[in-house]
């Protein structure tokens, strides 16, 4: 025989503990002499208690951060746009000076030791052929998921040019050291989608960066031969180390 | 967090105060989230809806109707979206579980990841209008009122629902052996 659904409520009601003492009570004198009632009771219970027993799950640790940096109020345009601004509209060009400037703040800040090592020799030739990352084949990428840092980083191929692609965000000042111990690989270039936002210095072997916010960047390395190598990753917050990874580039057979 | 606290909370966001919608992420992040998860049952999905529900609100502040409880606008927002999201994602067919022998017997005891994964999967095989009211009232712990409120139908059809919910849910853990 069906359950009244006067009772059935209550049996829901009582399990959600929303029931009042009078229905209570009224549930109660049903069940003493219901089984069928009690054993709806014993089987709702048991499946709420199942419910509850679910872990909730947590997030990903960087989201907070990604939402954040996505919510940044827009920044005031020009009431009446320059020559220069209306050149710069067109995609291709601001990507062009983008990627200038980001030459010039590397050659302003990069290490003499680098100088000595002709690191620059190309540089001419970077802007048209590698400024669009997109085109670079894919090589390898890490995902990074700390508190401090997260985001991805890809190693991308183009040519002779590796390009390590960052795509990350912090909500405070971190440090990144991308270290390569194969000596024919030089630094040869660095590129922001941002105006500004990133410092970059360079040494041999090795290239710095500092960063917060959201940020999207490329460093370019120039890779004598094409030989194999990797490239050590390693992120600093406070000067501390939060995480370390590696990106290997194997030359095609 | 009390509903005045949401209020001042709001006004502030309203006048470009980041740290204020801050406050709101770190507070709404995981039940948003969750809500999305248990919805959609995936992690990368779930992350988007999140993002999206996030930004939904950060755009909407003005729209926002201070009579009601921001935590009752953000799920309607959050169960909204999800509920998008399937229909793009050509998922409203409910996945069927499939009852797998693993050879243990009901007697025994299963341990939470596992609770967890057959819940999940007998959540998937039921309509997302049940799901709606078992994610509310067993993953985000709203009374009956409080889910009237987010779905905007009385609390009778609450109870009603949440009911053929259960009774729908229990039939898709009996399969896997659960109940």
């Amino acid at each position: 025989m069906a359950i009244e659904q006067k009772y059935t409520d209550l049996i829901n009601a009582d399990i959600d503990g929303e029931i009042s003492d009078d229905d209570k009570a009224a549930l109660d004198a049903f069940l003493s002499e219901n089984a069928e009632g009690r054993a709806l009771h014993s089987e709702l219970s048991s499946l709420c208690t199942s419910l509850d027993a679910v872990e909730p799950a947590e997030p990903p640790r960087h989201l907070r951060h990604v939402i954040m940096s996505s919510v940044n109020p827009p920044s005031p345009e020009p009431a009446t746009p320059g020559m220069l601004q209306g050149l710069l509209a067109a995609p291709a060009l601001r990507y062009a000076a983008i990627f200038a400037a980001g030459v010039f703040l590397t050659l302003s800040l990069v290490s003499s030791d680098q100088i000595f090592n002709h690191a620059f020799d190309d540089v001419t030739g970077l802007v048209g052929s590698i400024a669009d990352p997109v085109n670079a084949e894919l090589v390898n990428s890490v995902s990074v998921d700390e508190s401090q840092v997260a985001g991805t980083v890809s190693l991308r191929r183009s040519g002779t040019m590796l390009i390590l692609d960052f795509d990350l965000a912090s909500a405070d000042p971190i440090e990144i050291e991308a270290g390569y111990t194969n000596p024919s690989i030089w630094f040869n270039g660095f590129a922001q989608l941002e105006s500004n936002g990133t410092s970059v210095s360079a040494g041999t072997g090795r290239v710095t960066l500092g960063m917060q916010g959201k940020r999207r960047y490329a460093v370019y390395l120039h890779n004598e031969g094409g030989r194999q190598t990797t490239v050590n990753l390693q992120f600093k917050a406070d000067g501390e180390i939060v995480h370390e990874a590696s990106l290997d580039y194997e030359p095609a057979e | 967090m009390t509903k005045t606290d949401d209020t001042k909370l709001i006004e502030r966001c309203i006048n470009g105060d980041r740290k204020a919608f801050e406050t709101l992420l770190v507070q709404y992040e995981k039940p948003v989230f969750n809500a999305a998860y248990r919805m959609l049952n995936s992690r990368d999905d779930a992350r988007d809806v999140t993002q999206t529900v996030f930004l939904k609100v950060f755009e909407n502040f003005d729209h926002y109707d201070p009579s009601r409880r921001f935590f009752s606008w953000i799920y309607r927002i959050t169960l909204n979206e999800s509920i998008n999201w399937l229909g793009k994602s050509s998922r409203l067919e409910p996945l069927q579980h499939e009852a797998v022998d693993d050879g243990k017997g009901p007697e025994q005891e299963v341990d939470s990841a596992n609770i967890s994964e057959n819940v999940q999967a007998a959540l998937m095989t039921i309509k997302a209008d049940y799901r709606t009211v078992i994610v509310l009232k067993h993953f985000l712990g709203c009374s009956y009122i409080e889910i009237s409120e987010i779905l905007e139908i009385p609390e009778k059809k609450v109870k009603s629902r949440l009911y053929s919910a259960r009774q729908l849910l229990k039939d898709a853990l009996t399969t896997t052996g659960m109940h």
